[in-house]
């Protein structure tokens, strides 16, 4: 769905200031706590992008990248991992289970949004 | 030979003339002890000791000296003739005061008194007729032998036969006469006697003495048990006067006796003669000190013989009764026919005891204290006792008492060539025993205490492996926690620092100026506790051994030129120069990219932040397979002091400016190590107030362990 992103994460406050962000914007958020929630909802709702933590209870966010992978109506939703620093090591990781990008926490509010537009289809921007 | 017989002759009749001269004498003269005392003398047929004259009258050494003895002492001697075991009967029921010529024997002891001084030392010798051709001991094998009954000669032979496994037919006769009769017409093959008795008649029987001599012994007056101590006293004390005079009556009586020609009847002429031929025998003085001299030396080789005899008789014993080995002998079916006298003691039995038993359940329990059962050994043994020639088994004391014997078996045949009877030697080997059996227990206990060390390495080895894993999991658990710690202190960090930077940009609405600058406060601090979180979480990592190196492939150039521009915001703001010196070769390098950025970054960082004016200069090269990279400054310098301080942990130059200028104070510290991890080096020049310079040398190819 244009201009709708898909926040899969379990820390509230960290939700928050992304979907404030990004409606600043003029984003719709759907947002969702795991991973399991997070595939049904991307299945339904089919959104422009959809950004996943990796540290996530029970299924994690390779997992989760994964799974969405194996989804073709989901071929063409870049998945973007917003994950810690110290979790650097794991770059390759998030890349090879299927992520398109990687932006490191804490986010840049003065960037975040740039950096996420990144990774979206120009034309459909 | 004529004249010697001469000679003899008028010696006995001189003796015999001194005697009865002195017997007179004796007899006018009152004895000290006046008081007459009736002494009865039990007599018997041992010439010459003691014996009937032909005249009826008691004669014979004995009698000589017992009656010197009673004449001196003023006794009144009464003879009461007999067998000798009447003798010895009447000297037990007290018919009689003493008894002559007994052998003093323990036994006899028990039931007889005795003097001290012997009588006489005789020994037993074995006659036999002439070419008989009985030389020794051995020669007597089945032969019949005379011998007088209840005598000691009976009983000594009796052993001594035994001891030689001998099988001699011993004829037990009432008097010595009887036993060479019985020789003499062919009764019997050799008899038994006192050497005095055989030395006076052998000869007149037409025996000879043989060489098997045995058993010396003293004899002695016997009184019965506690009675007559006076007389045996007085007996005592006349015999060692007797025996210190070479003239006395002592010696005269044996000369007399034991010559070969005694003559009991003198002729009737010879008394009316008798004066005057005693002063021509007068004149053969000399002859008689010549013929006593013969005496002594005779009485000489006497004693030498007898010591000689005592000696190997001695020997003997200890050989055969007395070795310090048990004999033992049995029959086919089990029963002890001998056992000397040591096995005697060992075990405990006497003779009588132990003779005709079975030695199983005697000296041989049925089963061993190690439960072996002892009854088919015996029938082994006994079935073939060649088989079984040594064979270690317990045996048993009277007393129950335990004893580990090792027997060496022997087979003894009969005529027949079979089996008659086992000759077992034993040898007490308890202590061997039960040496063998502490060495068998302590070497039991070592190789227990062996099991029990190599059981305890083992416990200790998987203890070991208990602990290796739980360090292993402690490890991982150390990794786990630092991963968690990163994320959940960087978590609420994350919304401070996100949420403050919306507020500054007032995305959530307009501040007023004092909001603003206190927020841009509050979004410092929290930028330097992040900073603070990661240093820590690195240096953890690092010293854990836990940091990974993620090796790629890139452009050193773009590196540097990247974090250079990160700086420049800052240097420009305070009015510094940022030079930029990569020469044209320095291409692309081979490590952890991330991780050189940081010490790059790092470097930049503390050179603007130390330098107030002036400039900092970034230079890099191309050297011997490694990059030198080098920060310049013209800051403040580091004093010489600070510089071996200066990469560790927690170390920031001149406190006082720790509040003007921000850091961890790992920044240093950090790097080092890293570049150490990626096999390069770090060093720094320095000058106070004029400036610093960092290099770094880095390998071109593979930087890095990993």
């Amino acid at each position: 769905m244009k201009n709708t992103l898909l926040i899969i994460e379990d820390n509230q406050q960290n939700f928050y200031m992304m979907q404030f962000l990004l409606e600043k914007n003029g984003f719709n958020i759907i947002g969702a706590e795991n991973g399991r929630d997070g595939i049904a909802k991307a299945l339904l709702h089919r959104p422009q992008a959809i950004l996943l933590d990796i540290q996530l209870p029970e299924m994690d966010g390779y997992a989760v990248a994964a799974e969405l992978k194996k989804h073709s109506e989901l071929n063409e939703v870049p998945i973007i991992a917003v994950t810690s620093y110290a979790m650097m090591g794991d770059r390759d990781r998030i890349i090879a289970a299927g992520a398109t990008g990687y932006i490191e926490k804490p986010i840049n509010p003065d960037t975040f949004v740039s950096q996420i537009k990144e990774y979206l289809p120009k034309k459909s921007y | 030979m004529t004249s010697d017989r001469g000679k003899k002759h008028y010696f006995y009749l001189f003796l015999y003339l001194s005697i009865s001269f002195f017997t007179h004498l004796y007899s006018v003269i009152p004895s000290a002890q006046a008081a007459e005392k009736t002494v009865r003398v039990g007599i018997y047929e041992n010439a010459p000791k003691v014996f009937t004259s032909e005249s009826g009258k008691p004669s014979g050494i004995f009698i000589d000296i017992i009656e010197s003895i009673a004449k001196d002492e003023g006794w009144r001697l009464q003879y009461v003739p007999g067998t000798w075991g009447e003798g010895l009967d009447r000297l037990i029921k007290g018919e009689i005061d003493l008894m002559p010529d007994v052998v003093h024997t323990s036994d006899r002891e028990n039931i007889y008194s005795f003097h001290k001084v012997p009588v006489l030392t005789s020994w037993f010798q074995v006659y036999a007729r002439k070419g008989s051709g009985i030389k020794s001991i051995l020669d007597l094998h089945g032969k019949r032998i005379t011998v007088l009954e209840r005598s000691v000669q009976q009983e000594a032979f009796t052993r001594l036969a035994e001891s030689f496994e001998l099988k001699s037919i011993i004829i037990p006769l009432p008097d010595y006469q009887t036993i060479f009769e019985r020789i003499v017409n062919g009764e019997a093959d050799a008899a038994i006697t006192n050497r005095f008795h055989g030395l006076v008649h052998a000869k007149k029987y037409g025996l000879e003495d043989t060489a098997i001599i045995f058993y010396p012994s003293e004899l002695y007056f016997a009184a019965p048990k506690g009675a007559n101590k006076n007389l045996l006293i007085a007996i005592d004390r006349h015999l060692t006067i007797l025996k210190k005079n070479p003239q006395s009556i002592y010696y005269d009586s044996l000369k007399r006796w034991t010559s070969e020609d005694i003559q009991f009847k003198l002729p009737a002429w010879t008394k009316t003669i008798g004066m005057i031929t005693g002063i021509i025998l007068l004149t053969s003085l000399a002859v008689s000190i010549f013929l006593k001299h013969q005496v002594k030396k005779r009485i000489r080789e006497i004693n030498e013989m007898n010591e000689m005899l005592r000696a190997s008789e001695k020997k003997y014993r200890e050989l055969v009764m007395s070795a310090n080995s048990i004999i033992l002998r049995w029959t086919r079916d089990g029963r002890i026919t001998f056992l000397n006298e040591f096995g005697q003691r060992f075990f405990g039995y006497t003779e009588k005891e132990i003779l005709g038993r079975h030695v199983v359940g005697t000296i041989v329990p049925e089963t061993e204290s190690t439960g072996r059962d002892l009854r088919p050994l015996m029938e082994d043994i006994l079935a073939d006792p060649k088989k079984i020639e040594r064979n270690i088994n317990e045996n048993m004391r009277r007393n129950g008492e335990l004893v580990w014997i090792e027997w060496t078996n022997k087979i003894v045949l009969d005529e027949q060539n079979q089996i008659k009877e086992i000759m077992s030697i034993g040898l007490d080997i308890t202590d061997r025993k039960h040496a063998e059996e502490e060495i068998h227990s302590l070497h039991n206990d070592l190789q227990r205490h062996a099991e029990n060390l190599e059981k305890r390495v083992q416990e200790r080895t998987a203890e070991l492996a208990v602990a290796k894993e739980k360090a292993e999991s402690a490890d991982r658990l150390k990794s786990a926690f630092l991963a968690t710690m990163s994320h959940e202190l960087r978590t609420p960090l994350n919304s401070i620092i996100g949420f403050t930077g919306i507020m500054i940009k007032e995305l959530a609405g307009p501040l007023n100026q004092e909001q603003h600058k206190q927020l841009g406060m509050v979004q410092n601090s929290s930028r330097h506790l992040l900073a603070l979180i990661n240093d820590v979480l690195d240096i953890s990592k690092i010293e854990a051994g836990q940091l990974d190196l993620f090796l790629s492939s890139f452009e050193l150039r773009q590196s540097i030129e990247a974090m250079t521009s990160l700086v420049s915001p800052l240097a420009e703001k305070k009015g510094l120069d940022l030079k930029v010196e990569i020469a044209n070769d320095v291409e692309r390098v081979t490590t952890d990219q991330r991780r050189l950025e940081q010490i790059i970054l790092n470097l930049l960082n503390n050179a603007v932040k130390f330098t107030e004016t002036g400039y900092v200069a970034v230079s890099c090269e191309r050297g011997n397979g490694e990059y030198i990279l080098s920060v310049t400054d013209t800051g403040i310098g580091i004093g010489e002091e600070e510089i071996p301080k200066l990469f560790h942990p927690f170390h920031q130059v001149d406190t006082g400016l720790a509040r003007k200028h921000e850091g961890t104070g790992l920044g240093l510290s950090i790097c080092r190590k890293l570049i150490n991890i990626m096999s390069g080096s770090i060093d720094v020049r320095s000058q106070m107030g004029q400036g610093s310079t960092f290099t770094i040398r880095l390998p071109i190819e593979k930087g890095g362990s990993v």
